[in-house]
């Protein structure tokens, strides 16, 4: 927050204000959140002033390895996160007006399933296996519209179409155990999208999934998002999925947002050493180049981690002055920012040493 | 097996292997799934022979099929020429010291009550190969040889992160001098980072030791980075199998070109609409007549459903299972573009080599 220019503006010396992100007024504007474990050492959050904002009918993937705490961010967002050990020490969400980090308990749950839902990796854990998919689906139109239970499952079926799950009469009436992983994704997708939610959070939706499936649940969430107009956050730390839904793309490290930029500044001009690693790290799939590029060790745990950047024992790059002073969410070019010293890093760290 | 395989060194081969669970029993429901269903394939000495498909095609069952740690229901197991379905107990102790798996859960695989170097030590003291202060010795440097430190001999598996863990079973793998190793998803349980240490690791160990390696896995990316041969799975047979850049630039099988038509390209700028399969894998307890894939298939015609296409050889020494992969080959589906990196990325790429390079010859590699 306090070495971080707005993120919205960018006020060129010359030139107008030019709007970064994705449309005018964002849908969501997350500034600064941060929070804590209760017992992680003083000083180390597990989400860092992490900000980051998501158009109308845009796609932001969160991409990051276990434990980078883009779960957790979501979790924040949607206000399932469990208080304690989970504290939120700073940051405001402004969502349609409201900022969703400190309303209540009720305004909370009228919120979410209506304006906001999230869909799960698992999708069997996240379904109760006690009751019939239409009983499920319809469960969260009747709690946040004035309809009758008919209703509800008339408007429970058109979903299952929607989401074109083959024979949806059938299907309302049977329990999640029948029904294969990919058909049960679709329903967590069917009862997501139910009362028309602005904003969907996925959850490593297709993480659990084949490829073949997987391939058909990202088209059919693209296409959802096509005829809705919903906008999305997706988690995610498969490349290849970023590179195929994202409009824009925030990249966590241990808690913070490392590199952010729409996804063909990421994929084409990645300018932080940790997105760098990664993309070195991951196949291709094309001839073989060669050995894989690696990233040194693994994640600190909290009572090691940094108090400069957080990449520091990791990174090549890296000298006294990283592991001192974080750095901020530096603009590379516009929308395009990089938390690094030394980005980019063919000038300041070319041929030198 | 093939005739046109260009060496023909066979370590381990599988015969018409096949192995049906369920069904059994007096209460028992007269279910049989027949999870690998006539499997016949030949690894040569000294490769990375990969066997991919997606879950419930029956990869892992072949895998431990082949190590003889499950009963084949029918078929046979040879290595080095070899039955090994008709071995004595004692000839198995030999097996399975030269025959080793790598499993894809560290966390399940390793016993949580053992500390390190009981675990690794283990095969060392069933074997009877070295005692005491050697034995002691020998898992120190295994331990050294998959990038961890002796000290860690005495802590438990809870201490070390996943890529860790499967460092430890990688290790305890090693122990016995084996000349072959299965890796049943070996990575696929691990973060992109940690992901890309193990397959270097598991390449370098190939190199240094001249093991024959196996991997079991269903991410095609990283089948065509490490693997010589592939065999495609589907529901129990082989559909396709072939050199890996062959089957990568030229996929035959339609199963096949849909399994890499499916694969999210990591290049923002070459999005497209896919032709997607339909539909989800059936259930390996009620495969369909024929042959297997004809309900998903875009190509089938009545005959695919009748009669079961036999892995028939093509002149380029591949193999395929399909009626009509030579009308089929020429559609244009399937082959995958990669784009190159991009120029920013490629120069910031061999810049972060050339520092990683650096950053490990700095320090004595720690982890």
């Amino acid at each position: 927050m306090v070495h971080d220019a707005p993120l919205q503006h960018v006020t060129g010396a010359n030139g107008p204000g030019k709007l970064i992100g994705t449309s005018e007024q964002p849908l969501l504007d997350l500034q600064g959140l941060s929070i804590r474990f209760d017992g992680a050492p003083k000083d180390v959050n597990v989400v860092d002033d992490v900000s980051f904002s998501v158009g109308k009918g845009k796609t932001l993937c969160l991409v990051g390895e276990s434990g980078c705490g883009k779960s957790v961010t979501a979790l924040a967002l949607m206000g399932l996160l469990p208080t304690p050990p989970a504290r939120i020490v700073a940051g405001s969400a402004m969502f349609e007006g409201k900022d969703l980090l400190s309303l209540d308990e009720h305004e909370r749950a009228d919120m979410r399933g209506d304006r906001m839902a999230m869909i799960f990796q698992e999708p069997m854990t996240s379904l109760n296996p006690a009751f019939t998919i239409g009983d499920q689906i319809a469960e969260g139109i009747v709690r946040h519209r004035k309809v009758s239970k008919a209703e509800a499952w008339e408007r429970a079926l058109e979903m299952l179409r929607k989401v074109r799950i083959p024979a949806p009469e059938k299907r309302l009436k049977a329990y999640p155990h029948e029904m294969s992983g990919g058909m049960r994704q679709r329903v967590m997708i069917a009862m997501a999208l139910a009362n028309d939610p602005q904003l969907l959070i996925a959850d490593e939706p297709t993480t659990a999934l084949d490829v073949t499936i997987q391939a058909q649940i990202l088209t059919l969430v693209r296409r959802l998002q096509e005829e809705t107009g919903t906008s999305m956050i997706m988690i995610t730390h498969d490349l290849g999925v970023v590179a195929e839904v994202a409009d824009e793309v925030a990249v966590m490290y241990a808690g913070r947002v490392v590199e952010t930029g729409p996804v063909e500044a990421i994929f084409e001009d990645p300018q932080h050493p940790y997105t760098i690693g990664l993309m070195g790290s991951v196949p291709s799939l094309g001839r073989r180049q060669g050995r894989l590029a690696t990233i040194r060790g693994s994640v600190p745990p909290p009572e090691l981690m940094p108090k400069g950047c957080r990449f520091t024992p990791r990174c090549p790059f890296s000298d006294q002055h990283c592991a001192n002073d974080p750095p901020p969410l530096g603009e590379i070019a516009p929308g395009h920012r990089a938390r690094c010293w030394y980005a980019p890093l063919e000038v300041k760290r070319g041929e030198a040493a | 097996m093939s005739a046109a395989a260009p060496r023909n060194d066979v370590i381990l081969e599988g015969i018409d292997l096949k192995k049906h669970f369920g069904g059994g029993g007096l209460l028992s429901t007269p279910t049989v799934v027949r999870a690998v269903d006539g499997v016949s394939l030949a690894v040569q000495r000294g490769e990375t022979f990969a066997i991919v498909g997606e879950s419930g095609c029956g990869k892992s069952t072949l895998g431990r099929l082949l190590l003889r740690l499950i009963e084949a229901t029918s078929g046979d197991v040879r290595y080095e020429g070899q039955s090994i379905l008709s071995l004595k107990p004692n000839d198995v102790r030999r097996l399975r010291r030269e025959l080793q798996i790598i499993f894809q859960d560290p966390f399940a695989s390793l016993n949580p009550r053992m500390n390190v170097g009981d675990i690794v030590g283990e095969p060392i003291w069933l074997h009877g190969l070295a005692k005491g202060s050697e034995r002691r010795d020998r898992v120190a440097e295994l331990l050294n040889t998959v990038g961890l430190r002796a000290a860690h001999a005495d802590r438990y598996p809870h201490e070390f992160s996943g890529g860790q863990r499967q460092r430890i079973g990688i290790a305890r793998a090693l122990a016995g001098d084996p000349k072959l190793i299965i890796g049943d998803e070996p990575v696929s349980a691990l973060d992109v980072s940690i992901q890309a240490q193990i397959i270097n690791l598991l390449e370098d160990l190939k190199e240094r030791f001249g093991l024959t390696l196996v991997i079991v896995a269903h991410d095609l990316a990283v089948i065509r980075h490490m693997s010589d041969r592939v065999a495609v799975m589907y529901l129990g047979q082989i559909m396709e199998l072939s050199e890996t850049d062959a089957l990568f630039d030229n996929p035959l099988h339609p199963y096949t070109q849909a399994l890499l038509a499916a694969i999210p390209v990591p290049s923002p700028s070459s999005r497209q609409p896919k032709v997607l399969l339909q539909g989800d894998i059936p259930s390996p307890a009620s495969p369909p007549s024929g042959c297997r894939f004809h309900t998903r298939c875009p190509h089938a015609r009545p005959v695919c459903s009748q009669q079961t296409p036999a892995l028939e050889a093509t002149p380029e020494g591949r193999r395929v299972a399909c009626h009509f992969w030579r009308e089929i080959q020429g559609a244009g589906a399937g082959s995958i573009t990669a784009p190159p990196p991009s120029p920013a990325l490629a120069k910031r790429l061999e810049l972060y080599r050339t520092w990683r390079e650096r950053q490990d010859n700095a320090v004595a590699p720690s982890l």
